[in-house]
């Protein structure tokens, strides 16, 4: 008889992982827990950084860095990631991914029944690659995460859930939850020419307010992607190349090569969710134009970058500021990006310069 | 294989619908026909109670565009579309331009909001909850001012106008007790959803009831006892009528080349085939099919000069 594992008992399946923050006294930011089992691997580092400056008022705690990996750097069909994070109050953490972009590599419909033709459909569909992420920040707690772009290959399919959990009892102002979320697809590898070439990408982004039972909640927000060729099941089957070929995403998504979402909240990002949206409602009128000469258009007056990123930004409901942009490629819109959290300054003095390594 | 199930389902509705209406016609030529010993024939047969309301009166009632709820004030980001694609490149003419957002904007506004159209029909009681969650997924304010008004607008028609019929007799709004008893719930459930948006005003998080368009449509239509299929097309069809009318006073085309686009089999096997797509979709997994649209209407407030309010 094997020896039973003494992991075993920490994570159920595997692609699963936990990781809880805890702050101890004085003001010790500690992982209590931290557990992952294949394909998933989470790295954890508690840099030096501390925060000399804060939007909050009580004392600011270290951030600490959680890395996000899987092996092979991406998800390949049939891979189910499942993290759940829970900050406890007044802890900070950092989540990247240092592997560069998630890749999503191809299904094939009949790739685990190789030699057996016509599989049903229902295993056609089960060849997604999943990823949930199911995080619960605490009082005064903050989460930074901004991961490299969904990289979704030719013919793939995937879906992520990511589901915050905020507490919803919190009266005062400066004592919520805050939060920076970016979530963001390319059109695949431009360089080998793909362009939206993907079958399914489909990404889900909910915030929700609960008190500290989990019960009473509320949803807050629901960002909710879906980049679906529409193919049925009946051509998944067929092995003929010429029908997985709709084009249906590309026409959808044009004229842009990525497009995402960016998600704030808090009082720890509202100066640079003002920033955003000043940034957004002093864009030059579209349209515009200089009645009192004969010149035709007002001249550009925008940021280089700008004037290639589409976006717009919004205060929904709540306090939750909104930010969605598209660009024609990648490095523009990391770039752009990047360029305005560095100007901005919020992410680099609360949780110091490495929050922004994957920009 | 899908359109032409619910256009069976349709066709076999409206052989239906016919047949109970030469019936109808029949009794009424039978009583008034009828000689009372001298006396003048009655000129209504009997008492309007008894009789069910036609659902085909409400349906004709809730497409047309004369149904006050502002719906011409707002291009869906048409408007804003138009602008953001100047000039056109070349080999592109304006009417091809506008198919392309005409076909992007049906797909998008089944994905977003039949599911709550549905969802709504078939559970009045969860009114308040779904207008919660769509609040919630409307990611821009341009948006969401333009289905808020929309919204309270038709609880507006509802209240002013549609419920003294409706709501007044409870037995009249379906053809059968129990369609009516659930005629009378959704009634209810508009008339708590209107208090509930009158007294949540004052909420300091500003998360009250809003009255999104989408779920306040499929119980409006539930009270007027039109069936879930119809209230879904008549939903999509509205609002293909005002990107077209708005296309009209944009400038894109004339009303009778819009009328040919409403009237093609195009538009309607497209609104069809939208619909079943979304037929068993969760209000969970609605989201946005076409992601440059929410930049699109979100941009709207960015346009120099606008005629229209998205």
């Amino acid at each position: 008889m094997p020896i039973k594992s003494p992991f075993e008992g920490c994570v159920a399946k595997p692609g699963q992982g936990n990781v809880v923050l805890t702050l101890l006294p004085p003001s010790n930011p500690t992982l209590t827990t931290l557990t992952y089992k294949y394909p998933l691997k989470l790295l954890a580092r508690t840099p030096g950084y501390v925060p000399q400056s804060s939007a909050l008022s009580c004392p600011t705690s270290r951030p600490v860095h959680l890395y996000l990996l899987t092996y092979g750097g991406g998800l390949l069909p049939g891979d189910h990631i499942a993290v759940t994070i829970t900050l406890e109050p007044q802890t900070r953490l950092v989540v990247t991914t240092p592997q560069g972009s998630t890749k999503i590599y191809k299904t094939e419909p009949n790739a685990s029944i190789k030699g057996h033709r016509g599989p049903s459909p229902a295993h056609a569909l089960s060849d997604k690659s999943r990823q949930n992420v199911d995080v619960r920040i605490g009082r005064e707690a903050a989460l930074c995460y901004l991961p490299d772009p969904s990289v979704p290959y030719k013919d793939s399919r995937y879906e992520q859930t990511q589901i915050f959990t905020i507490d919803g009892t919190i009266q005062k102002d400066t004592h919520r939850s805050s939060l920076c979320v970016l979530d963001w697809v390319t059109q695949g590898r431009a360089s080998r020419g793909e362009n939206w070439d993907f079958h399914l990408w489909r990404g889900k982004n909910e915030i929700w307010s609960a008190d500290e039972t989990g019960a009473k909640k509320l949803l807050l927000l629901r960002d909710s992607l879906i980049l679906d060729s529409e193919l049925d099941e009946g051509c998944l089957e067929n092995a003929d190349e010429t029908l997985h070929r709709t084009n249906l995403i590309r026409e959808r998504t044009r004229p842009h090569g990525v497009v995402g979402t960016l998600i704030l909240y808090g009082p720890i990002f509202e100066h640079l969710a003002s920033f955003i949206m000043d940034r957004y409602t002093s864009l030059p009128r579209i349209g515009a134009r200089n009645w009192s000469s004969s010149a035709p258009a007002v001249e550009e007056t925008t940021s280089h970058y700008d004037a290639k990123v589409t976006f717009t930004a919004s205060r929904v409901r709540a306090g939750f500021v909104l930010l969605k942009f598209g660009a024609p490629d990648f490095e523009t819109a990391k770039n752009w990006l990047s360029d305005m959290f560095r100007e901005e300054g919020t992410v680099t003095n609360e949780f110091g310069e490495e929050a922004l390594f994957c920009l | 294989m899908t359109n032409k199930n619910s256009a069976q389902v349709l066709e076999h509705e409206i052989h239906d619908l016919e047949s109970r209406l030469r019936d109808a016609k029949s009794r009424l030529a039978l009583t008034s026909t009828t000689p009372k010993d001298g006396a003048k024939p009655s000129p209504i047969p009997h008492d309007p109670i008894s009789t069910p309301l036609d659902p085909t009166h409400a349906l004709l009632l809730l497409s047309d565009t004369a149904l006050p709820l502002g719906s011409f004030a707002y291009s869906s980001g048409l408007e804003s579309y138009l602008a953001h694609n100047k000039p056109l490149p070349p080999g592109i003419t304006p009417t091809t331009s506008f198919h392309r957002f005409l076909n992007l904007s049906i797909a998008s506004m089944a994905s977003t909001s039949i599911p709550y159209v549905l969802a709504a029909h078939r559970d009045p009681s969860s009114l308040e909850s779904l207008d919660n969650d769509l609040d919630a997924s409307t990611p821009c304010i341009v948006a969401q001012r333009a289905s808020i008004a929309q919204g309270r607008a038709l609880i507006g028609v509802w209240e002013r106008a549609f419920r003294t019929t409706y709501a007044a007799d409870p037995l009249s709004a379906g053809p059968s007790a129990s369609s009516s008893a659930v005629a009378a719930a959704a009634a209810a459930s508009v008339e708590r959803f209107s208090d509930a948006l009158k007294s949540g005003f004052d909420r300091a998080d500003q998360l009250g009831p809003k009255g999104h368009f989408a779920p306040l449509w499929g119980v409006v239509c539930v009270a007027m006892g039109v069936d879930v299929r119809q209230t879904a097309y008549v939903f999509m069809l509205n609002h293909a009528k005002a990107v077209l009318s708005a296309a009209v006073r944009a400038s894109v085309m004339g009303p009778y080349q819009a009328q040919r686009v409403l009237a093609s089999k195009e538009l309607q096997d497209m609104i069809a085939g939208r619909i079943e797509r979304e037929w068993e979709t969760a209000v969970e997994d609605a989201g946005q099919v076409v992601p440059p649209l929410d930049l699109w209407v979100g941009r709207h407030e960015l346009l120099y000069s606008r005629i229209f309010n998205s």
